[in-house]
């Protein structure tokens, strides 16, 4: 069995007091139980389930928090959110997780990449929410 | 005849034209008619769950301001509802206006914002789905007695999609157990086959740079249906629509898979029992023509069987 | 002598006003426009200035007033300074134009989210129409725009003069007054019913019909095409005639 020390000091209750504020949820809330990963649609597409990521939120774990694809393959069906009993709206946790990630890198996409050719069928409601959720 | 603002959103002009169009005539039909706001905005199709930015917030405030007063100018317009139509627009805008009516401070700011254009929202607005104004005005007895060519032969699985039922805000009915497509489907004539991925996420705005994400989801909502011996799917929402239509056919092109299921908006099949001429449909617009399942069933009203 | 001294009384009774042009304070009457009053301090202008009518758009300025924390924006030559103004020209707007042949594209918000697709990221915030001096509903085209209502997005931009300002407060970072030029060509293009006099005129034109008239004008010597011009011209009403 192999253990890891963690560092917690400023800097990782700074990120954890930033993601409280921006998504308006009590990180500490969540007890691990698991539903919002086992109800997620998009489970199998992310590298870390959406309950860890919500674990290394809670323990302050910036970088690998911003490092994961969670909150990018989240697309905000809130069904977390509707089932977590703990109440915590599990979908603002992601957002201010990705928002966080915005607000110093602010775009996960760049729009000018995106093949021309897309935008002969793309409905715009897509590119309003693509472009709202992955650029800020 | 009621009248109520209706607030489109951006695809329903695009290439959800057959939604718009066919719920603009069924509504006349069932005499609670959709009267367009004369100027409206995107109201932002996904709604901020961050806690402090007020900007995102903007749009769909302005929308309810600015139906508040289209209400004001209808004739007969009894009720202080806006009616969407899309399900993202609806929960955007339900969302939106449960907040600023629990929350004073947000709103004094946002409404600060909008001094400037003479626009103030007071509070005083409901947002409807068109569903609910089915379910809830007009009622299903009135619908069931409108029809006029029963969708006999249709096997109809409901897809909610996640924005009609969350969050709890902006839920048009019960979160894990609905019933209103259900009801209308039955109402209509057609049979109804029970899904278990009724709502299980579409992929939504991931077709834009993740077509993978979406391809899978489709892939098991339309596996899910099909298994249960649905010939079709009813949806609400144009982006569901567009991501189960567009991408079975990519898909199929790619695979050869199997048969791919037309998708219909709910609009569509009460325009075809209630007799609404055919091309109020826009099926043109579909990557899947549902036109020729609707003619071996003898439902495009040119062939009677 | 009486005379000029005249003048210069009447001079000094203009009221002044106290402008600060890019930080530096000025004492111009306050009779004058911006543009004006920027000639008056000293100032030369090598660009933002160009028809001083207000249909050219090249004199956006941007200012403050005192007192005020509101950004307001105007055109140079059609606004009138006042006592502790704060301002600066804009007389160029980075924004890049997207290329197209509208003669192979299509009048639809897919031909405009495919050359602007940061249409899309409109939040319709209005910064846009606070800032416009021609008075658009800015955010309302572009939303029409995307939208794909082509007609309605070209009329309510159509007074456009190009000058950028909607451009350098969208938070959205969309070039507006580009999107309208688009929307009006599409407009044009697809959705108008070209007058069948102007095509019939075209087609006479391209046939040669007047070639020879303008051919005897052009060898004509100047005395005689003056005289023609001037005493020659027949202002009759054909219909009349």
């Amino acid at each position: 069995m192999s253990f890891e020390y963690l560092e917690f000091g400023k800097e990782e209750k700074d990120f954890i007091e930033k993601i409280e504020e921006i998504s308006g949820q009590n990180v500490y809330s969540c007890y691990q139980c698991g539903k919002c990963s086992a109800g997620c649609a998009f489970s199998s597409s992310m590298d870390m389930t959406v309950n860890q990521l919500i674990h290394l939120i809670q323990l302050g774990q910036k970088r690998r928090v911003l490092e994961a694809n969670t909150h990018w393959v989240c697309a905000s069906c809130l069904t977390c959110t509707v089932r977590c009993p703990r109440e915590i709206d599990v979908a603002a946790l992601m957002e201010a997780v990705r928002e966080y990630h915005l607000r110093e890198e602010p775009e996960k996409i760049i729009i000018s990449e995106i093949p021309k050719k897309a935008y002969d069928k793309l409905p715009n409601i897509a590119l309003v929410s693509n472009f709202r959720k992955k650029t800020g | 005849m009621v009248q109520y603002s209706y607030f489109p959103g951006c695809n329903l002009k695009t290439n959800a034209k057959g939604f718009e169009e066919t719920a603009i005539a069924v509504s006349k039909k069932l005499e609670a008619e959709l009267v367009e706001m004369p100027k409206w905005n995107c109201c932002g199709t996904v709604h901020t769950m961050t806690s402090d930015n007020m900007m995102r917030r903007i749009a769909p405030v302005r929308v309810l301001s600015r139906s508040k007063k289209h209400i004001d100018t209808l004739e007969e317009g009894t009720t202080k509802e806006v009616v969407t139509l899309c399900s993202m627009c609806n929960s955007t805008l339900k969302i939106v206006n449960h907040e600023v009516k629990q929350n004073h401070e947000d709103l004094e700011k946002i409404n600060y914002q909008l001094e400037e254009d003479e626009e103030c929202y007071e509070e005083d607005m409901e947002v409807k789905h068109f569903l609910e104004i089915i379910r809830d005005n007009i009622g299903y007895e009135k619908l069931s007695q409108s029809v006029v060519k029963p969708l006999e032969g249709l096997k109809i699985s409901p897809y909610y999609g996640c924005m009609l039922l969350h969050p709890d805000e902006a839920a048009i009915d019960d979160v894990e157990m609905p019933s209103v497509l259900e009801y209308l489907v039955e109402s209509l004539g057609a049979e109804v086959i029970d899904s278990p991925l009724f709502k299980f996420c579409c992929g939504s705005y991931h077709i834009v740079d993740e077509e993978q994400i979406v391809d899978t989801q489709v892939g098991k909502i339309v596996e899910a249906a099909r298994l249960r011996g649905a010939n079709a799917l009813v949806v609400a929402c144009p982006l569901c629509a567009f991501n189960i239509d567009h991408q079975q056919k990519i898909m199929k092109d790619k695979n050869h898979g199997k048969e791919p299921l037309p998708v219909f908006y709910f609009t569509q099949l009460m325009a075809l029992a209630l007799g609404v001429p055919l091309k109020t449909n826009h099926f043109e617009d579909h990557h899947i023509d549902p036109k020729p399942l609707l003619k071996e069933l003898g439902l495009t009203g040119k062939k009677k069987s | 002598m009486s005379k000029t001294k005249t003048q210069t009384k009447e001079e000094n009774k203009t009221p002044m006003v106290k402008i600060y042009i890019m930080g530096s304070a000025h004492e111009v009457p306050a009779s004058l426009t911006i543009m004006k009053a920027m000639e008056y301090a000293g100032f030369k202008f090598t660009r933002g200035a160009g028809c001083r009518a207000g249909f050219c758009g090249a004199c956006a300025t941007v200012y403050r007033k005192a007192g005020d924390y509101r950004i307001y924006a105007a055109l140079a030559c059609q606004t009138q300074v006042e006592d502790g103004m704060v301002l600066t020209q804009l007389p160029f707007v980075p924004a890049p134009k997207g290329k197209y042949d509208v003669n192979k594209v299509s009048p639809t918000a897919n031909t405009i989210l495919k050359l602007y697709p940061e249409v899309a990221r409109c939040l319709s915030c209005n910064a846009c129409s606070k800032v416009c001096p021609q008075e658009i509903h800015v955010m309302d085209y572009i939303q029409y725009s995307l939208q794909g209502q082509i007609s309605k997005a070209a009329e309510e931009s159509f007074d456009c003069v190009q000058c950028g300002l909607c451009a350098i407060r969208c938070p959205a970072e969309i070039p507006q007054y580009h999107v309208a030029t688009l929307v009006r060509r599409l407009h044009g293009r697809y959705n108008m019913i070209s007058p069948e006099t102007l095509e019939a005129r075209v087609e006479e034109i391209e046939a040669g019909f007047y070639e020879e008239g303008l051919n005897e004008l052009m060898n004509l010597p100047i005395d005689k095409l003056r005289h023609k011009y001037y005493h020659e011209r027949d202002f009759i009403d054909q219909k009349k005639a």
